[in-house]
């Protein structure tokens, strides 16, 4: 989420940078105008690729651009989570049980539910008879499922806050959690909670790790783009078509840099292939133009040559389509 | 080449651009001979060391230009740009691309950002 400082955390890894909140990813896409490619697969589904999700991964033109225009803060990730304190393993410890416990006073209640039901003598007698068998039972189990926690370490398990429990369900009794008699170490059936943003953690520090402008961040080692003539001139043709209000994508699929969308790619289809000529002096052989221009034509697009002046700072476009004759 | 008709309009700008003669003559008799343009004028482009082809395509009253190259040449943007000032800058000029089997192909280049038509 957006700090306190207004703007979007990128997180850096391996000198790319990476979106994974969701609303960020919102914001930057409907505010900013940058979209960005959705990388995130599933584990056990990797092959999949029809619809991935978080992490967001920028192109290095978007970070550039989100960063200079003070939207966004670059942060080196991996160094923002320093060694917890003992109080806050301690907090993180308590919450862990909270939940363990929370789980296991569930489940009494649905096992006390589904016995309640099946039929058996109903007699007052044997109802409370049933009642004392199954608080044993649930303090027994309880005192098993702590000792399991005691005996693991503090770093095995990651438990966020207690879910709200599903109604009917009563935690069983503090003086029961405390007695760890009988304990035989064994395990009670519950489910271990992985918090899907590690960022949740107290511990969590990304302040003495961000860096607010391109120069800061490549002094730091964690960025170093743009670093050379060609890159300078993607972002700035970058920059001058983002200014002017379009929105770009990659461009592999049509040999160029980029695709040049006329608003939001899920609404628009592109107008243009664009690709970045790093100088006015650069090369240009008359079968690019041929073959640029010709595919572009068959997919109803124009070819955009965007050409950086490093000098000027500034882009010039030429657009080329087949004639329609000869 | 000295025999054919439209030599005579062509020797001085062949001569003078003797390394553009090939793709001018060839472009000049493709846009008068097949494309069948009108008022057709030769504009020398001194930074391009070649001449330009200007004139309208037939029924539409709109000048057009056209730019020989071979697809052997080497172009540049600044190239592309010093013809289109030199021509007054058009919005668009057509570049005629030569090959050594006469096959000709033409290339529509326009200045600034122009939408594709729908």
């Amino acid at each position: 989420m957006t700090g306190e400082s207004g703007r979007i955390p990128l997180r850096i890894a391996n000198k790319k940078a990476y979106v994974w909140d969701v609303d960020d990813i919102a914001t930057i896409r409907s505010k900013h105008n940058i979209c960005g490619i959705l990388t995130g697969t599933l584990p056990h589904l990797s092959q999949q690729n029809a619809f991935l999700g978080v992490p967001l991964v920028l192109m290095p033109e978007e970070a550039v651009l989100l960063v200079e225009n003070e939207i966004a803060v670059m942060i080196d990730d991996a160094r923002a989570y320093p060694q917890p304190t003992l109080q806050q393993l301690q907090v993180w410890n308590l919450q862990q049980q909270e939940e363990m416990k929370l789980q296991l006073a569930v489940i009494e209640a649905k096992e006390a539910k589904e016995s309640a039901n099946s039929g058996r003598a109903m007699s007052a007698e044997a109802l409370e008879k049933r009642r004392a068998r199954e608080e044993k039972k649930a303090a027994q189990a309880t005192r098993l499922a702590e000792a399991s926690i005691v005996s693991s370490g503090p770093s095995a398990l990651l438990v966020p806050e207690p879910a709200p429990s599903k109604g009917e369900a009563t935690p069983p009794l503090a003086s029961q959690m405390t007695d760890s008699s009988g304990a035989k170490g064994s395990t009670v059936a519950h489910t271990i909670v992985i918090p899907a943003a590690s960022s949740a953690q107290d511990w969590y520090d990304p302040n003495p790790h961000s860096y607010w402008t391109i120069v800061a961040a490549k002094e730091a080692g964690i960025w170093d783009y743009p670093s050379n003539l060609e890159e300078r001139a993607k972002c700035g043709a970058f920059r001058s078509l983002w200014e002017q209000g379009y929105f770009m994508g990659g461009g592999i699929k049509f040999g160029g840099d980029y695709l040049v969308y006329p608003g939001d790619p899920l609404r628009y289809h592109s107008h243009f292939a664009a690709s970045v000529i790093h100088s006015p002096q650069s090369p240009l052989r008359p079968m690019e133009i041929v073959a640029h221009g010709r595919l572009g034509t068959a997919t109803k697009k124009a070819h955009l040559l965007c050409s950086w002046d490093d000098d000027k700072k500034e882009v010039s476009y030429l657009t080329i389509e087949w004639a329609g004759f000869g | 080449m000295e025999s054919h008709p439209s030599f005579q309009g062509l020797s001085e700008i062949l001569e003078k651009y003797p390394r553009a003669a090939g793709a001018m003559f060839q472009a000049y008799n493709d846009v008068v001979y097949a494309q069948q343009w009108a008022d057709v004028e030769v504009i020398e482009l001194p930074d391009c060391k070649r001449g330009a082809i200007k004139g309208r395509k037939p029924d539409t009253d709109d000048v057009l230009h056209v730019v020989p190259c071979t697809l052997a040449e080497t172009l540049s943007i600044s190239w592309l740009q010093s013809a289109l000032s030199h021509l007054l800058n058009p919005p668009q000029v057509y570049l005629a691309i030569t090959s050594e089997d006469a096959s000709i192909v033409y290339y529509k280049i326009s200045q600034g950002i122009v939408k594709p038509p729908v």
